[in-house]
């Protein structure tokens, strides 16, 4: 039988049974569609992570005083349970300023005297602050780093003419090196210089959202005054769309002062100030790290710190995401597989269904070849018809995912990845009733009723 | 006169649990060019077996089978398909038409299967289906016609292909009498066309429109010297 003809039979066998092969293609088109949203969701995902840490180098270090809750967590991790208990039991932990972690165990015998270790133990702890004094000695004693600013941030009471009440917004104070070192981009004026910071000018640069929040615009803020904690502030810059961030504070909704500044008028007593340095090598991030610790702890022998370096947090955010992909995924080809099982069935059904036909056309001379053939085209074709919807409905629905609040990027090449998913799948779910029909003997299949 | 069907020495035995059912017992038949030859016999005679072993849809254990000269017997499953396809024309008792296929479609469905061209095989068709009198109702459904047309169309399709060998199982077990003679003169006018027919059945009236008969009997078979 020429190829034609079997084509033809098949599109009898579909226009008779229209709504059956809607259903049976049903599980395909969820299949499809899931697959296309999946791509769409994960590759949204990655582009989130990218977007999110467009403004950080990936040589970029912070540092930051360890906080108690992280020492605690630090102390578990090193001691045995055994000799964590007896080391608080003892008071030697923190109450006599005795922190000892080489040596976690003689916490019970009272420990060692707190001046002994840098005055203070946790209590010192607390007290540990840095300063542009540890940026200095950072720049000077660590050789892989070509940059380094020390930042406070915290919030801060603003009020400008176009509002009514004072409303409280990021405030960060910050070196000049610090635009570098975050890759902010200027719409208008200048970053913070040297001269603002040595003279504890008070000049702003703020976010693009933030300006055109206080000031109607971003063009309007440039040159015009703010109060921040009641003292008046001059805008001399504004800084172009940065989007968003994986933590920390969001450019677009910051304003930028002066370390000093920040430190004597606005945060001085209510937030922490950590340092942000760049390795001149992305491969000697490692070994920076591991001096700025050195430096930090020469500075502050009882200080504890915490370091954080932006490619690892990256590497972890697109690691997170792909998981996420993988995911995704994983479940687009179950649904995949369970469509598949359908056509399966629904074929069984039909083969069950049309034994006598397929024995009348053995009779009248068609091949097992074109039995099967016959029936792998209808498989073929519900799996190619659902996979076209599918691809169809996938695409149609990202904009009501996006409306949902996720980040979705629709890529062409899901939909024909989906497409041969759904082709393949149908095709390969529908061999086996093919040819178990194609195996049917005239006689055997004659006899059905 | 050439022979169509030359059997030797055919058995055919089933498995029945531990014992062995012998359904046709080493039989032998010839049947010539133009002939038209009833095989009559009862319920469970074998001549259903005989019928599926004639029209190459069933294997035997013993013996040799010839169809218009070609060894049946040492043939392969696909083989057999292609010769079915090219020189047999089967009628079956129940019609056997494709309920959703029209009365050309069905018609048409050997030569399809052959190769042919759509336009070939429609101009061919359109041929029997004047000739059996059913070319008014080409676009009809089986479900749409009398039992009587549906069995025209069955024959149609039958002679479409022009085979050697019009195979026939009680052509008109499912007809009304009338409707059933009217079948079997046309059988008769099949075979004064050059038609070679074999007919099974198990009524002796039926039997009676054949120019031979023989009868099958717990898979012998004998020859019917009256009928002749």
């Amino acid at each position: 039988m020429r190829f034609s003809e079997i084509l033809h039979l098949v599109w009898i066998n579909i226009m008779e049974n229209k709504t059956k092969v809607m259903l049976t293609s049903l599980g395909i088109i969820v299949g499809a569609a899931t697959i296309v949203l999946v791509i769409a969701i994960g590759h949204g995902g990655e582009v989130d992570v990218q977007e999110q840490f467009k403004t950080l180098n990936v040589g970029a270090i912070n540092v930051t005083v360890s906080t108690e809750a992280d020492m605690a967590d630090a102390m578990a991790g090193m001691m045995p349970p055994g000799d964590m208990g007896g080391g608080t039991a003892g008071g030697g932990f923190g109450g006599n300023g005795s922190t000892n972690r080489r040596s976690g165990s003689t916490g019970g015998s009272g420990g060692m005297p707190g001046g002994q270790m840098g005055g203070g133990g946790m209590t010192r702890q607390k007290g540990v602050t840095l300063t542009t004094t540890d940026v200095d000695d950072i720049l000077s004693y660590v050789p892989d780093l070509s940059s380094a600013s020390i930042v406070i941030s915290g919030t801060g009471a603003v009020l400008t003419d176009n509002l009514d009440e004072e409303t409280d917004e990021t405030v960060v104070g910050c070196l000049p090196e610090y635009q570098d070192i975050s890759n902010l981009e200027l719409l208008q004026g200048d970053f913070i210089t040297q001269d603002d910071q040595d003279g504890k000018s008070k000049v702003a640069v703020i976010g693009n959202s933030l300006a055109k929040t206080l000031f109607g615009s971003a063009y309007a803020a440039y040159g015009d005054v703010l109060t921040i904690e009641g003292k008046t502030y001059t805008v001399v810059g504004v800084l172009s769309e940065m989007g968003t961030v994986s933590s920390g504070v969001s450019p677009d909704d910051s304003i930028y002062i002066p370390y000093s500044t920040a430190q004597k008028f606005v945060l001085g007593s209510t937030a922490t100030p950590s340092i942000t340095a760049i390795a001149s090598d992305v491969n000697e991030v490692s070994d920076a790290m591991t001096n700025i610790t050195a430096v930090l702890t020469e500075n502050y022998p009882s200080g504890r710190f915490t370091l954080t370096d932006a490619g690892s947090e990256m590497e972890a955010a697109t690691t997170s995401a792909n998981t996420l992909s993988m995911l995704l995924i994983a479940v687009a080809i179950i649904v995949f597989i369970v469509g598949g099982i359908g056509i399966m069935n629904v074929l069984f059904v039909s083969v069950r269904e049309r034994t006598q036909e397929i024995g009348i056309l053995k009779a009248l001379g068609c091949s097992k070849r074109e039995i099967l053939l016959e029936f792998l085209v209808e498989a073929n074709f519900m799996s190619t018809f659902g996979g076209v919807l599918g691809v169809i409905a996938g695409f149609a629905l990202v904009p009501a995912v996006r409306m949902a609040g996720m980040t979705v990027e629709p890529l062409a090449v899901s939909g024909v990845l989906a497409l041969a998913f759904a082709v393949v799948t149908g095709t390969a779910f529908g061999f086996y009733p093919a040819y178990k029909a194609a195996q049917l003997t005239p006689i055997e299949a004659l006899q059905q009723e | 006169m050439e022979n169509i069907i030359t059997m030797n020495q055919i058995h055919k035995s089933y498995k029945v649990g531990s014992d062995t059912l012998d359904v046709l017992k080493y039989i032998s038949l010839d049947v010539e060019s133009g002939e038209y030859l009833a095989v009559l016999g009862p319920s469970g005679s074998g001549k259903s077996t005989l019928m599926n072993i004639i029209g190459c849809m069933d294997s035997f254990q013993d013996g040799e089978y010839f169809l218009t000269g070609q060894p049946v017997h040492q043939m392969n499953d696909a083989q057999l398909t292609h010769l079915r396809n090219q020189q047999i024309g089967f009628i079956f008792q129940k019609y056997h038409l494709i309920q959703k296929y029209d009365v050309l479609q069905n018609t048409m469905l050997p030569l399809l299967i052959r190769g042919e061209t759509r336009k070939k095989a429609e101009a061919l068709s359109m041929e029997k289906l004047e000739m059996l009198e059913m070319d008014k109702r080409i676009h009809h459904k089986p479900n749409e016609l009398s039992g009587g047309q549906q069995q025209r169309v069955a024959i149609a399709r039958a002679l479409v292909g022009k085979p050697k060998l019009l195979l026939a199982d009680e052509p008109t077990g499912a007809l009304d009498s009338a409707t059933g003679k009217e079948v079997l003169k046309l059988f008769s006018q099949l075979n004064e066309m050059g038609n070679t027919i074999v007919m099974i059945t198990h009524d002796l009236h039926v039997a009676s429109h054949a120019k031979r008969v023989i009868n099958i009997v717990d898979g012998e078979l004998f020859e019917d010297e009256a009928a002749q």
